[in-house]
């Protein structure tokens, strides 16, 4: 295996306080990796640091090789991350299809005066309906989000990050919210993302999800690393039953 | 003698500015909303302390029942006006705001009449010479007032309950709302005391130029505003020295490139040439 | 048409313009603008003194058209970088440095304005025509521009800033190119009206022409074309048809900015969809 993702002295300080203190952490190609950890740990920090939307104290990142450290958001994004957001952001004015085909259409927006002269959204809204049909969720394609249940915006999150084509999906807590059932059975559509191919790294609080669909763990605790490997063996390390035991 | 005359009209004119944009940046950092219509309170309250003076005959009951209608008036624009549409995009609230002022504004001027009011006998107009530099008794009062009501703003928000509360309720409101901060209150209070110092720097300008006129509030309001992103959006002690600091330059311009730009203009092409060279303003909050 | 309902049509003609522009930078890209009437400003001078030394009527719309825009995509730089609050104040303080600025120069007339603008060599009918056109160009291109890739892409930035860069989108770009067009598209409308009244004072372009211009994008339903047309004739013609409200102009328009956003964010354009609405349930 090969390492996609490499993010190194990653330090992240908000006023006097330190959200991430030089963590390390790596993803390899193809693998399943939860990142967890107790409230306050700095794994939502961790996500944003890595896309960019919190700008580090100090931090190396190097995705495929290609240093993306200084690189603003939107071409961190180009260049194969994908993010979904812990509490749903859709695009309110949007349908659900619409909110999908935007984001497969990210190369037509690219450059600002040929999107003046594109029109077409036929290609997209198809790729965007195979995407829909992966989570499980064509069948609302035409309505509008303001009232769709949690379970389904949910999945709309994860169906717009994959039309961005990434290299590496980031979830961002995607079972939050959802009740025992529903939470295993999107778990079972990202295991499934998963094993078409796709590198995952998702922050979950859902420790039996966690440990059912997990390759490997990282953890982190108060702002640092605290364990990392395999996920049975990580959760038999004393530091991290502490930490979780509140200790 | 001129530098030291100018650096205290700038310093009076500079707290006057904090004293009305510090309401401003309070109700930005609680709900984020542009509060345009807060000048309007500043005018409100300068009508009504120039009208209540004239009644009672005392300046300092004028002052203070000027305070407390502006501040309730603040309240009142709070839970009529804003509360309904918080949940609302932010240009909903900002535009809405603009109307109230206009609305406001064209009020006075058909109840007060377009040229304005006077004090029937304007209080504290002697000179006082100190070293050779000129000032009027109301200059000064105006400057000891500013002061005064900047340090009592200061010891209620680090010292009181109600003002860590307030603090807390920017900083995140539901936080501070597991710690029994009712976020609701902090909003009438924030309304209430910053309309209120609006009315009293109203007050004091009319004391100044011994007139109220329906337009006042205009100027001051759209120069707060830009204090506001000066300081910071949000942050206290950034407005304050962000004020002084526009007051002083404006003095100062008005001799030197006055030929230029007027008065008025001087305070955008500050904020402008700041925020071309630190786009987070004077003092980031974060 | 007798010459009064002339040139009152060619005034309509001009704000509709400016509305229609002014909805392109806060209707499709959800970022507001109070200072637009700057813009205008900017082109109704640099039209005026061109056209003052000679140049013909179509290098000076053009001129005016790019300079404001060139203006305004700096003006989009300096205070889009970091929050969107700041554009909202930048704007008005850009709306207050133009007739400050304007006010003090002698080349641009001082107070006294530009007066002996050369007339646009047509008559007034004709001249009308020539507005019309470009009312109708304003008002295809918005169309045009809200069916492609640039309008979904707006549609995203006014929904949600954040989400957009998440999915790859240079956020920032494109709002200072919404900010360019409208803002030139205001140029072009400042270089029709100096022509058409042929003496402009500096205060023709200050902050209430600004809020005036909002009010008709506000009005018409914030994002809507047709709204926003149907509320600038409206709200056009409302102080000449009623002649006896002129007075209270002002009022009246405070009073509508605020109830509009108070109890009907959605203008015009979101009554029309609630009636429509309606009639579909029953």
């Amino acid at each position: 295996m090969t390492t996609i993702l490499l993010a190194e002295y990653v330090t992240v300080k908000f006023g006097g306080l330190t959200a991430l203190d030089n963590v390390h952490f790596f993803v390899e190609d193809g693998e399943f990796l939860s990142l967890i950890g107790p409230n306050g740990a700095g794994k939502t920090t961790l996500l944003n640091a890595i896309t960019g939307v919190v700008a580090p104290v100090r931090a190396s990142l190097k995705l495929g090789g290609d240093d993306i450290s200084n690189l603003p958001t939107h071409k961190r994004i180009r260049m194969g991350l994908a993010l979904t957001h812990q509490i749903v952001r859709p695009f309110t004015s949007m349908t659900v299809l619409e909110n999908v085909a935007f984001a497969a259409g990210f190369k037509k927006v690219k450059r600002i005066l040929s999107s003046l002269v594109t029109f077409n959204r036929m290609q997209e809204k198809n790729k965007a309906t195979k995407f829909l049909e992966v989570v499980g969720i064509e069948k609302y394609k035409d309505q509008k989000v303001s009232k769709l249940p949690l379970g389904v915006l949910k999945r709309l999150e994860v169906a717009r990050a994959l039309a961005v084509e990434p290299k590496i999906l980031l979830l961002d807590e995607p079972l939050a919210g959802l009740n025992s059932q529903e939470a295993g059975k999107l778990a079972d559509t990202i295991k499934g993302i998963s094993k078409l191919g796709m590198t995952i790294v998702m922050i979950e609080h859902n420790l039996s999800e966690v440990l059912r669909i997990s390759d490997r763990l990282h953890v982190l605790d108060n702002g640092r690393d605290l364990a990392e490997g395999e996920p049975k063996s990580v959760m038999k390390m004393p530091q991290v039953r502490a930490a979780y035991l509140g200790g | 003698m001129l530098y030291i005359e100018l650096f205290i009209q700038g310093l009076i004119q500079g707290s006057t500015y904090a004293i009305i944009a510090v309401g401003l940046t309070l109700v930005y950092g609680l709900l984020r909303v542009l509060h345009v219509a807060h000048a309007g309170l500043f005018t409100l309250g300068a009508y009504l302390g120039v009208i209540l003076t004239n009644q009672t005959g005392s300046l300092t009951a004028g002052i203070f029942l000027a305070a407390i209608g502006s501040g309730v008036m603040g309240m009142a624009i709070y839970r009529l006006v804003y509360e309904p549409i918080l949940n609302r995009p932010p240009h909903v609230a900002l535009i809405a705001s603009i109307g109230l002022y206009i609305g406001m504004e064209e009020l006075f001027r058909l109840v007060f009449g377009p040229f304005g009011l006077s004090f029937v006998s304007a209080p504290l107009q002697s000179v006082v010479v100190f070293f050779d530099i000129h000032l009027r008794a109301c200059q000064i009062i105006t400057m000891i007032t500013n002061i005064i009501l900047l340090g009592i703003l200061a010891w209620i928000s680090q010292r009181t309950r109600i003002g860590i509360g307030w603090r807390a309720t920017v900083d995140d409101p539901e936080i501070s709302a597991c710690f029994g901060i009712d976020p609701v209150r902090v909003r009438y209070l924030v309304f209430f005391m910053g309309s209120a110092l609006a009315a009293v720097a109203g007050v004091l300008v009319a004391l100044l130029s011994n007139l109220v006129e329906p337009t006042m509030g205009a100027v001051p309001s759209y120069k707060s505003l830009a204090i506001i992103v000066l300081g910071g959006l949000g942050n206290v002690t950034g407005t304050l020295i962000a004020s002084l600091a526009l007051g002083i330059i404006e003095a100062f311009g008005t001799i030197y490139v006055g030929n230029l730009l007027d008065r008025d203009a001087i305070a955008f092409a500050f904020l402008i040439v700041v925020l071309m060279i630190k786009p987070t303003g004077l003092f980031a909050s974060r | 048409m007798g010459l009064y309902e002339i040139s009152l049509a060619t005034v309509v003609g001009i704000n509709i313009i400016l509305a229609v522009s002014l909805n392109l930078i806060t209707g499709y890209c959800g970022q507001i603008s109070l200072g637009h009437a700057a813009f205008f400003g900017i082109g109704a001078y640099t039209a005026a003194l061109l056209a003052k030394i000679g140049w013909p009527i179509y290098l000076t719309l053009g001129a005016g058209f790019l300079l404001a825009g060139i203006v305004g995509a700096v003006i989009g730089l300096t205070s889009l970088r970091v929050r969107e609050d700041f554009l909202a104040i930048v704007t008005m303080g850009v709306a207050f440095l133009f007739v400050g600025i304007v006010r003090q120069q002698e080349f641009l007339g001082g107070e006294m304005g530009i007066s002996g603008i050369p007339s646009p060599g047509m008559e007034k009918p004709a001249y009308l025509c020539l507005v019309l056109i470009f009312v109708l160009l304003a008002i295809l291109f918005s169309w045009y521009v809200k069916r492609s890739w640039m309008g979904y892409a707006f549609d995203a930035v006014a929904d949600d800033e954040q989400t957009a860069k998440t999915l790859g989108l240079d956020v920032k770009s494109y709002k200072i190119t919404a900010f360019a067009m409208g803002t030139a598209m205001a140029g072009l409308a400042g270089g029709l009206y100096a022509y058409y009244t042929r003496f402009i004072i500096p205060d023709v372009f200050g902050f209430i022409q600004s809020i005036t211009i909002l009010s008709m994008v506000a009005v018409g339903g914030i994002g809507s074309i047709f709204g926003v047309v149907l509320a600038t004739i409206f709200l056009s013609l409302m102080p000449e048809i009623f002649r006896f409200i002129n007075d209270y102009k002002l009022l009246l328009y405070g009073i509508l900015l605020f109830s509009v956003m108070r109890f009907a964010p959605d203008g015009l354009a979101g009554f029309y969809k609630m009636l429509y609405k309606k009639r579909n349930l029953r």
